[in-house]
């Protein structure tokens, strides 16, 4: 078994809770020894990187610190942004002694180890793509998505800047194409695959953002998708809470379901509704079940 | 080698619009600039594209390739001749089109030109016939802002704008940036003001494309984000997007994790939220919308508290947060790993020397 | 608009763009013309710096630099326009960092400055490896905040001359199609260099020396053709420059054996002396066996990726684009290109031609300031200063000019001319004779230079010219119709050159940039201190002379 450390962010925490227990439910099959983290705080999202960026800085440090003190090798993220945000973070202290000595300065004085045994901060995504993840996946996906057509929906922050994030090519991606394969199902191709879904100003500007999250699901729904999936709890948000809100902005009612990675993968892998909880959807993904069922 | 290319043909009177395939001899050294003099020199004399210096400075040779925009004189063919891939070369995105890969660059300029983009002198004047005297560390706040050379590659790819095409973009915004953070303008904070309107700093959607095709580094992402840390320092926060942006900023220090649901009313205000009920009602019913009571609060949260009144008396507040962290970041974008290779090693170019002399190694 | 403007300025680069701001805050009306887009102008890629005697790294004053460019001319710079030059450079620099170029800074908070080539003294001014660019922008800031009209995109192609003035220009309007009549009180050409001319050149497509071959064909004369500077250091085999900052922050020159061979060629200053001097010490070092695949080393190696990364960066990454090389680990292969031309339209100080109403300013120039060879840094200096005064003198000469009016004839036949040109159904398509015309000159009148390759290239030239006559343009069309103009701008070049070879012949000595090893090695002041000037005689060039001016330096033996 594999000890990572769980960071499991906001969403999963609260809103996207079906994203935690999936993921902690799936865990154990896939070779993964969760240490959830529990002295940590939100990663700031885009907002504290841009509203107080010396605190983004502390709030992320802190994080990989505690992850550090687990002894795992590994911060294991469910989410896109957190992603970024905690690579960003963690660039900046490894390439620069000095930020670092400041950082873990303040750290220590408040009562937080310092941040001193580097740590690697990978998406779940990641770890199941390739290697000894992707062979305990196939492993775990015995009851399989029979042929079922989903449309993979990266999400910007797991891809883009590539610099940090620095998986796989930010353009011709594959991680979620693979996976879904794996687990029996097809993988369907469209535009607006790699795009954003506009969540960052779902709520500052609507309009902007709704004619950004039109275009992945329009075109998902007119490929012939059964349902989409996501790596990242925001678009997910986007997606499926919001997605009612494309009615009035098209006259057409989509009712695509969007799956999270852990639930696509334990739909395969047999988990039952208990942990999968996808009654917290918005949009119903029953259609998906009864394909599946039938 | 044989270099193979479908390209996006637009008649500039119709608009019609066709894909031509096209295939030519060319030297392995080629850029896909070159490849496109030799179709428009020996095969077809009506391919139109702008071009100039061919050595990524001038900007005129932004177009896309595979759907990314890139500089055709960047763009080296051998890797992708020798994978037997034919990439398709379309103009660049969210411009109107006026002829093949010419686009249209009015708009670009003229949002360019709305951001006032020359220096604001005022109080602070420079001892007479000198020059301002600021320090490198001071510079180096717009040192990336500073290298943009309006190749358009951001704004090609601006998701944003392609939804609102009113949105300021990331070029017009980096180049609002350079001067918010250059010591000398004393336009700041009137910047700053406007910059905050409906189409400015918040209609970002961070989809960071920009900072992903800009060939040059200038990071139109961080450039924006900048400017929304600068706003807020400013207690510039009137738009919804900074006052979302605070919302988590509070959350953090007091319950730790995001306090999604007093988020709504904190970014939109209560009237908006009220307008939302049936909305909201919908995502309740699922659990999405979870209750503020009791706070869902994070383990020794005191402490983010505590860093959080560090952080405001240590004072780098503003875009200074996002600088101090450009140092570490830029090792990454110009690829050198300390260590990896000893310049003088096995195999290297010898050392040196001047005749009769000792070798002079450094 | 109705009526003509005040000043036209055709060429929105540092020097174009400079002359438009000065002419503007002197109240007159104002426009600049440019085939390409002002920011995309070639100044932009002017790297290393710009000189003025600041003083901030080291002691110095005008005078020493005045000296060390009459020195790096070979004493065929004009003495009184190079201390002009000298002595309001520092003025024009600090009025850019006021406007607020982004300089790089010392430790005190100063406009840094480095050394570079042949000067005694480190007085060039820089902004880590993108000086130009970074004056590039600065400059367009200022034409946008006083909302400068940019005839934008609009081909230059013929200046019209009326009643022994220059009335104004006629240019192709790239964008929508067709020609059009600008008429102007004053003109100013700031149209750059022609360094396409060669095979092997920093300069970027547009530089095909528009500005000169318009003013020849206007009866107006050209000096010092013959005079083209090989930069150094530009990458094969399309000739990317390579900055001399590199040298400044101390980079040396190596041959295939890892030799700084210039200990040889030029002791005290090595890898800083003057260009010419190098170019010609690579190129012999090159013929006589020493070189890699026709190249010498630039060596940064030692200098340390720190420094590489924070002060030349641009050029890592040119190197590692165009050239696979990370100098890093690895030193950069580089040879001989054609980089600046210190001949052009003949001007006074004012920017003044011989034709009423024309001017010009910028590399389009010849006044003289670098006489046979230029200084590093002093190109942009060059731009500022007489760009503004130019623009001064201008728009002072245009308040007291009665109107300007292009008339209907010369717009017709310039019509008809065009008409012939893009009906003609057969014939050659430019390339050919484009690519012939700079691989002759390359190898026929390049970094050493022989009377009978000279001849020879005269008589290749001729022939292209009548092969030119014959040219056909495949694009018939009205928007942005880049392959007719394309096509104008190989006649431009055309006509240059064969200025250039009649000149190099006629001036039997080796000076600055015009090196004749093999039959005048030595430098001759008795006979050729002096400028030649090419005129246009219908048919073909005739050549003239003209003295040089000396003030304060007479012409001494020149080493480096």
């Amino acid at each position: 078994m594999k000890k990572v450390a769980y960071y499991k962010g906001c969403l999963a925490s609260l809103s996207a809770k079906e994203l935690d227990t999936s993921t902690k439910a799936l865990a154990p099959k896939i070779g993964l020894e969760l240490i959830e983290l529990e002295s940590v705080t939100c990663c700031g999202a885009g907002d504290i990187h841009e509203a107080e960026p010396d605190f983004y800085l502390h709030l992320n440090a802190r994080i990989l610190s505690y992850a550090s003190a687990s002894g795992a090798d590994t911060l294991l993220t469910v989410c896109n942004v957190c992603t970024l945000n905690l690579r960003q973070a963690n660039w900046q202290l490894v390439g620069d002694a000095e930020l670092r000595a400041r950082v873990n300065e303040n750290l220590v004085s408040v009562g937080v180890p310092a941040y001193e045994r580097d740590i690697d901060v990978r998406h779940l995504l990641w770890e199941l793509a390739e290697d000894e993840g992707f062979e305990q996946l196939k492993a775990v996906a015995h009851k399989g998505l029979k042929g079922l057509k989903i449309a993979p929906f990266y999400g910007c922050q797991i891809l883009r800047p590539s610099r940090i994030l620095g998986f796989e090519d930010p353009d011709r991606p594959s991680s979620l194409e693979r996976i879904i394969e794996a687990c029996g199902g097809e993988a369907v191709d469209y535009p607006a695959k790699l795009k954003c879904c506009g969540f960052p100003i779902i709520q500052a500007r609507e309009e902007t953002a709704l004619g950004e999250l039109v275009q992945p699901i329009e075109q998902a729904v007119d490929a012939g998708a059964d349902a989409m999936v996501t790596p990242c709890p925001l678009c997910h948000l986007s997606l499926d809470a919001w997605q009612s809100k494309l009615k009035a902005v098209t006259g057409r009612d989509f009712k695509m379901p969007i799956l999270h990675l852990s639930q696509l993968i334990g739909v395969a892998a047999g988990l039952p509704e208990s942990e999968l909880k996808f009654r917290r959807h918005v949009v119903s993904v029953k259609p998906v079940l009864e394909k599946l069922d039938a | 080698m044989k270099v193979a290319l479908k390209i996006w043909r637009s008649n500039a009177e119709t608009g019609e619009r066709a894909l031509r395939e096209y295939e030519v001899e060319a030297p392995e050294w080629v850029t896909l600039l070159d490849v496109l003099d030799v179709i428009k020199d020996r095969h077809d004399g009506t391919l139109a594209f702008r071009k100039s210096c061919r050595m990524m400075i001038c900007g005129s040779c932004g177009m896309r390739m595979d759907g990314a925009a890139v500089l055709a004189c960047k763009t080296r063919m051998y890797d992708m001749v020798q994978a037997g891939h034919v990439p398709v070369i379309s103009a660049m995105g969210n411009l109107p089109i006026l002829k093949d890969l010419v686009v249209d660059m009015d708009p670009f300029w003229a949002k360019f030109k709305a951001v006032n983009p020359y220096l604001k002198t005022g109080y602070e004047e420079p001892p007479p016939g000198r020059e301002f005297r600021i320090s490198q560390k001071r510079m180096n706040a717009i040192q990336k802002e500073a290298l943009c050379i309006n190749c358009g590659a951001c704004v090609s790819e601006c998701n944003a704008m392609e939804s609102d095409p009113d949105f300021l973009g990331p070029q017009a915004l980096a180049k609002a940036m350079r001067f918010v953070g250059d010591p000398r303008d004393a336009g700041r904070v009137d910047r700053l003001e406007d910059l905050n309107g409906k189409n400015g700093i918040w209609q970002c959607t961070r989809c960071y494309f920009c900072n992903e095709r800009c060939p040059k580094g200038v990071d139109p992402r961080d450039a924006i984000a900048k400017l929304g840390a600068e706003s807020v320092k400013e207690g510039i926060d009137r738009d919804m997007g900074a006052k979302h942006a605070k919302w988590f900023v509070t959350s953090a220090k007091t319950t730790g994790w995001l306090r999604e649901t007093e988020l709504v009313p904190h970014t939109q205000g209560i009237v908006e939220t009220i307008k939302q009920t049936r909305f909201a009602l919908a995502l309740a019913r699922r659990g999405k919308v979870p209750p503020p009571f009791p706070p869902h609060v994070a383990k020794d949260v005191k402490e983010a508290r505590l860093l959080y009144d560090l952080v405001q008396e240590q004072g780098r507040a503003g875009y200074e947060g996002i600088v101090q962290g450009e140092a570490a970041l830029a090792k990454l974008a110009h690829g050198y790993r300390e260590g990896e290779r000893d310049p003088y090693g096995e195999g290297s170019f010898p050392r040196p020397y001047i005749a009769g002399e000792e070798a002079t190694a450094s | 608009m109705e009526g003509a403007h005040d000043v036209l300025v055709i060429g929105a680069g540092c020097a174009g763009m400079r002359a438009a701001i000065e002419a503007f805050d002197a109240g007159a009306n104002v426009a600049l013309l440019s085939k390409i887009h002002p920011t995309r102008s070639h100044s932009g890629a002017a790297e290393g710096g710009i000189n003025a005697a600041l003083g901030n790294a080291s002691e110095d004053n005008p005078e020493l630099h005045s000296y060390d460019t009459v020195k790096g001319a070979d004493y065929l710079g004009d003495q009184d326009a190079i201390e002009i030059l000298c002595t309001e450079g520092p003025g024009d620099v600090y009025e850019l960092e006021n406007w607020g170029a982004v300089f790089s800074r010392t430790d005190d908070g100063r406009i840094a400055q480095r050394p570079f080539g042949a000067a005694g003294a480190p007085r060039t001014a820089y902004a880590a490896d993108i000086t130009g660019h970074v004056l590039i922008q600065v400059l367009y800031e200022q034409v946008v905040k006083r909302n400068i009209p940019v005839y934008e995109e609009y081909f230059a192609w013929k200046l019209v001359e009326d009643g022994g003035r220059c009335v104004g220009v006629l240019a192709w309007n790239l964008l929508t199609g067709g020609l059009e009549a600008i008429p102007a009180k004053t003109t100013i050409l700031a149209t750059g260099g022609a360094g396409r001319l060669y095979v092997g050149t920093t300069n970027a497509y547009a530089c095909t020396g528009d500005g000169m071959t318009m003013a020849l064909r206007v009866g107006v004369p050209l000096k010092d053709m013959e005079m083209m500077q090989f930069h150094p250091t530009t990458l094969a085999p399309t000739g990317v420059l390579i900055t001399e900052g590199c040298r400044g922050e101390g980079a040396f020159l190596l041959n295939k054996d890892g030799e700084r061979f210039l200990k040889r060629y030029a002791p005290n200053a090595m890898e800083l002396a003057s260009r010419d001097v190098i170019s010609r010490a690579e190129q012999t070092e090159i013929d006589e066996g020493r070189g890699i695949d026709g190249n010498v080393m630039l060596d940064l190696r030692h200098l340390g990726a720190a420094k590489i990364i924070e002060r030349l960066h641009g050029t890592r990454e040119l190197s590692m684009v165009f050239a696979g090389i990370d100098p890093i680990y690895d030193p950069i292969p580089v040879r001989p290109g054609a980089h600046y031309h210190m001949g052009g339209v003949h001007t006074d100080a004012l920017g003044r031609t011989t034709l009423d109403g024309l001017y010009a300013a910028g590399e389009v120039a010849c006044i003289s300031v670098h006489g046979a060879n230029r200084l590093g840094g002093n190109a942009l200096l060059e731009t500022i200063t007489f760009g503004r005064r130019a623009g001064a003198d201008a728009s002072d000469v245009a308040f007291r000019t009665p109107e300007a009016q292009i008339p209907d004839s010369a717009v017709r036949d310039a019509e008809a001319e065009l008409r012939e040109l893009l009906d003609r159904k057969d014939g050659e398509r430019p390339w050919k004779i484009r690519d012939e015309l700079a691989e002759t000159m390359h190898a026929n009148f390049g970094v050493f230079r022989r009377e009978d390759q000279m001849i020879e290239q005269g008589k290749i030239v001729e022939g292209l010219r009548e092969r030119y006559e014959r040219v056909i343009v495949e694009d018939k069309g009205d928007v942005f119709n880049n392959d007719l103009t394309q096509a104008l701008e190989l006649g431009f070049l055309l006509e240059l050159a064969e200025c250039m070879v009649v000149a190099g012949i006629a001036r039997k000595e080796s000076r600055g940039a015009h090196a004749r090893p093999y039959d005048f090695p030595d430098r001759d002041d008795a006979n050729f201190l002096k400028h030649t000037m090419v005129s246009w005689n219908g048919a073909g060039p005739k050549l003239g002379w003209r003295p040089v001016t000396i003030t304060k330096w007479q012409p001494a033996a020149r080493s480096y």
